[in-house]
């Protein structure tokens, strides 16, 4: 009887699939360059551990995050901070490097995870605001840039933490001076292909891919005709190891022990980067398109599937928006898409190792370059130079993540965020109309002294003191004792809180009941009256 | 809706042509910069007058084979290697005059002679010499290399191999690296730079040249460490280092060690002060400090290298370790701005202070 009545349902469900198919399809395309790019020009990390974030981090968020649109994946600040935390610790690409990728990831996790499990200490993300997130943004994309150079000319990656703007500077210069020529030309390939295809509305999704496929295009020529030993392309290569799944342990021994102890605050960095950026995603997906769904789903969602993950040999995972914005806007509606996109992606790597193998990293390190760019977006920004504050959180931000390495910047950005949010709460709004104080904002302790400085100077130019706080959003014990001191002063008068066409109302209300009251007391006064005679 | 679509066709247009433009643009730079360093590395080398004498010493020409007259003489036998192409020789050269002119004073074309290795340290007098004595190669009187004077030929046959002092497997081009940070807490020139595969062509050289064997630690190699027990025992003392430093030290680096220039030249490099940027390098009192005691052990005071004692030498080195200079990258902000003051406030306080000493010894009367 039952699969009669799924056989009865498969017309409806088939053309649902299909599309669905479709969309996992594109996004599944447009992960699968991102992915390698991310591991092996980021995280230093061999090309399958991006591929696996693609495949086992979308579909483990895909399962544990209740949104219809929520996306996870391999995401490029978190790959970028693991190739930063862990390049003074180990060689990249090692056998330790790995295992201590693995750890970093599985603490992370953990940390992530104490977010879930102390509600207040999730609460303490909806504190960080859009331009700290798009300060944090911004600077990282300027970093992807310029840490993507040296692989872009094909030079050896420096051992050394490439940060500072200066050296930077000196990495642009080594592309001009020293750059492997047929790197630049590869590199320079993909970077314009990709462009001239993103102006075309119908290649617009695929355009990375379009570009990587020119640039290796190029690449097979090079080696045709000039040899791969006199252009000495580094390419992806050695896909061998993947498969359905590799499983693979983190590092924790007692030699390792130290290291792992100095990538603790790297640790700490990596995980709020990607709840940073899951709890803002979600927020601005939330108000897109009208619907809700609590952060913190995302965020268990992010710890869980980073717990795993590092037992599976993958990048760790959170929301991007981008994708998150792809798979509604070509009209996916539920967690199948970023499901399908997975096991989509699983065979292309399964069926398409040869072709992702012969990949030229120049190649990749212009994909990098291109999402630092596309992560640097004026329509973003925009807004936050409208208002001092925002203005100022911005640069702040920005500057700390151009200046300070990510460590620094996430510390910047949660006392920012932390700051702003109280200053904002401790500076209302107050203004003085003849006698009447009208207080937009919160009565508290921290806004006190504002509130007070404003009503001295009104008692002295005025006399007495209409105080309207109907407008308060918030009243705390220190400023119920301040109020009724206030009121002791018999200056001091208090405006109703309700508004003008209620208090309206009201007053008519009083007035006929106290019409009917004086009526009544007259009639019972007449009665007495006439009893008394 | 369809005049809007038509007005960004050409909107379209213009930005990819934009874009191209920009990114051609770059490469064409890039061809330049290019065509600029290939007609250097083409072009025959004008060797500092030091250079001219060692090379030509050691027999350097464009050969099949390659005789060490030095060999000849101090072992009597005749070791051929393989010889240098004209192309190996020039590198050779330029690798030489980097070391003994790392910011091409004594150069016709200035900076771009060396690679442009202005750019990655700090301060215009940093030069390699001023470790790497004598180019690297540093003698005795007897003509035998001298113990503990970061022989460049020594440190390329230790080429990958365990670093002690970073705990690293470390190629010559990552030890390179390591004296741009430390040693002039500037910053590193990729290691495809000309700038670093010049030094360890002629790194390569001297190993021949000297008959150094690949993986042998020799005793010109970096610097011998004078650890406490190799001393009287009596703590290390600034005092005693300042004492011992004015009398055997301030002739050359000046009373308060801020180096002798001569005419844009020079002559003995600032051991603190503004210009000596070495605080990474073991020149802070903050660090356990047995590597600079070795140094001036071995290679102090020039021509009476020897001569002074290791109580001596750990007194001078923790003397200097205290004096101001710009911090490097491990010290972090506060350290920097504390030395920048001390800079600022200890010469004349040193002066006036050692007025007052002299006026003292002058009338002990008063």
């Amino acid at each position: 009887m039952s699969s009669l009545a799924f056989l009865r349902a498969l017309p409806g469900v088939l053309p649902a699939l299909r599309g669905n198919l479709l969309i996992g399809l594109t996004l599944a395309v447009v992960t699968l360059p991102q992915a390698i790019a991310f591991s092996t020009t980021l995280a230093g990390l061999p090309p399958h551990f991006g591929i696996y974030a693609a495949i086992w981090g979308v579909l483990f968020t895909a399962l544990l995050n209740p949104s219809r649109v929520f996306s996870g994946g391999p995401n490029t600040t978190m790959s970028a901070a693991i190739g930063v935390i862990l390049l003074p610790v180990a060689p990249q690409f090692g056998a330790d490097y790995i295992g201590y990728a693995m750890t970093l990831i599985l603490i992370a996790g953990m940390i992530q995870m104490l977010f879930v499990i102390i509600r207040p200490l999730g609460r303490m993300l909806d504190l960080i605001n859009e331009p700290i997130i798009n300060g944090l943004i911004c600077g990282i994309g300027l970093f992807l840039i310029f840490k993507s150079l040296t692989g872009f000319a094909g030079l050896p990656i420096n051992t050394q933490v490439e940060w500072p703007l200066w050296i930077a500077w000196q990495s642009f210069m080594a592309v001009l001076e020293i750059g492997n020529l047929y790197a630049i030309e590869i590199g320079l390939i993909t970077l314009i292909t990709s462009l001239v295809a993103r102006q075309i509305r119908a290649l617009r999704n695929w355009a990375i891919l379009i570009g990587v496929a020119a640039g290796t295009a190029y690449s097979e020529y090079l080696n045709a005709t000039v040899g791969l030993q006199n252009t000495m392309i580094e390419q992806i290569a050695n896909l061998s190891s993947v498969g359905f799944v590799l499983p693979s342990l983190p590092l924790f021994n007692q030699e390792a022990m130290s290291d792992i102890i100095s990538i603790l605050p790297g640790a700490v960095t990596l995980a709020l980067l990607g709840l940073f950026q899951t709890v803002a995603a979600m927020r601005r997906m939330n108000r897109k398109i009208g619907s809700y769904t609590d952060s913190r789903k995302g965020i268990f969602a992010d710890a869980v599937s980073n717990c795993l993950l590092p037992f599976l040999s993958s990048l760790p995972t959170c929301a991007s928006f981008n994708r998150m914005w792809l798979v509604y806007s070509l009209g996916g509606q539920s967690r199948w898409t970023s499901a399908i996109s997975a096991l989509i992606l699983l065979l292309m790597v399964l069926f398409l190792a040869p072709l992702i193998a012969i990949i030229p990293m120049p190649a990749m390190a212009a994909v990098i370059m291109l999402l630092g760019a596309n992560m640097i977006n004026w329509e973003d920004i925009k807004p936050h130079f409208r208002n001092r504050g925002e203005t100022v959180v911005f640069l702040a931000s920005f500057l700390s993540v151009v200046f300070l390495d990510l460590f620094g910047a996430v510390v910047v950005g949660s006392v920012l965020a932390i700051g702003y949010s109280k200053w904002e709460q401790a500076h209302p709004k107050i203004s003085l109309r003849g006698n009447v104080l009208k207080i937009r904002g919160n009565v508290y302790y921290a806004s006190l002294p504002v509130i007070e400085s404003m009503y001295h100077t009104a008692i002295e130019r005025e006399g007495s003191v209409v105080i309207d706080f109907s407008e308060c959003y918030y009243i705390d014990q220190e400023g119920i004792r301040w109020l009724a001191a206030a009121k002791a002063g018999q200056k001091v008068a208090f405006a109703d809180r309700r508004k003008s066409d209620d208090r309206r109302e009201l007053e008519r209300r009083a007035a006929a009941d106290q019409k009917r009251k004086s009526g009544r007391r007259r009639g019972r006064t007449d009665r007495r009256q006439r009893s008394q005679f | 809706m369809e005049a809007k679509s038509v007005s960004a066709v050409p909107a379209k247009l213009m930005k990819i042509a934009l874009i191209v433009g920009a990114l051609c643009g770059l490469y064409l730079m890039a061809l330049s910069s290019h065509a600029e360093r290939d007609q250097l590395r083409k072009a025959s080398v004008d060797l500092t007058p030091n250079c001219k004498a060692k090379l030509e010493g050691y027999g350097l020409v464009a050969a099949e084979h390659y005789r060490s007259p030095y060999v000849q003489a101090v072992n009597g036998v005749d070791s051929t290697v393989r010889g240098y192409s004209e192309q190996d020789v020039r590198s050779i050269q330029r690798g030489c005059n980097i070391v003994d002119d790392l910011q091409g004073q004594l150069a016709k074309r200035g900076a771009r002679e060396r690679w442009n290795a202005d750019r990655f340290v700090r301060g215009t007098y940093t030069t390699c010499i001023h470790c790497h004595q004598s180019g690297g190669d540093k003698h005795d009187t007897a003509g035998k290399p001298v113990s503990g004077s970061n022989n460049l030929g020594a440190s390329w046959v230790m080429a990958d191999m365990y670093d002690r002092f970073s705990g690293l497997i470390m190629s010559h081009e990552l030890r390179q690296m390591q004296c741009y940070i430390n040693a002039s807490n500037g910053f590193k020139p990729n290691s495809a730079d000309d700038l670093i595969r010049d030094v360890t062509a002629y790194s390569r050289f001297l190993s021949a040249a000297l008959d150094q064997k690949m993986g042998q630690r020799y005793a010109e190699q970096g610097l011998d460490e004078i650890p406490f027990s190799a001393t009287r025992r009596r703590g290390d003392d600034y005092v005693r280092g300042a004492h011992v430093y004015r009398e055997k030290c301030a002739n050359c680096h000046g009373p308060q060690a801020l180096g002798m220039v001569v005419q844009g030249k020079v002559l003995y490099p600032a051991l603190a002060g503004p210009q000596s940027f070495t605080m990474d390098s073991r020149m802070y009192f903050g660090t356990l400090n047995s590597l600079m005691p070795g140094f001036i052990c071995r290679n102090m005071p020039l021509g009476a290298e020897g001569s002074l004692d290791n109580q001596d030498c750990r007194d001078i080195a923790y003397y200097l370790g205290t004096l101001p200079r710009p911090a490097g990258d491990r010290q972090g902000p506060l350290v920097a701005a504390w030395q920048q003051v001390m800079m600022g406030v200890m010469p004349p306080l040193t002066r006036y202070a050692e007025s007052l000493g002299r006026n003292h010894t002058e009338h002990p009367g008063d």
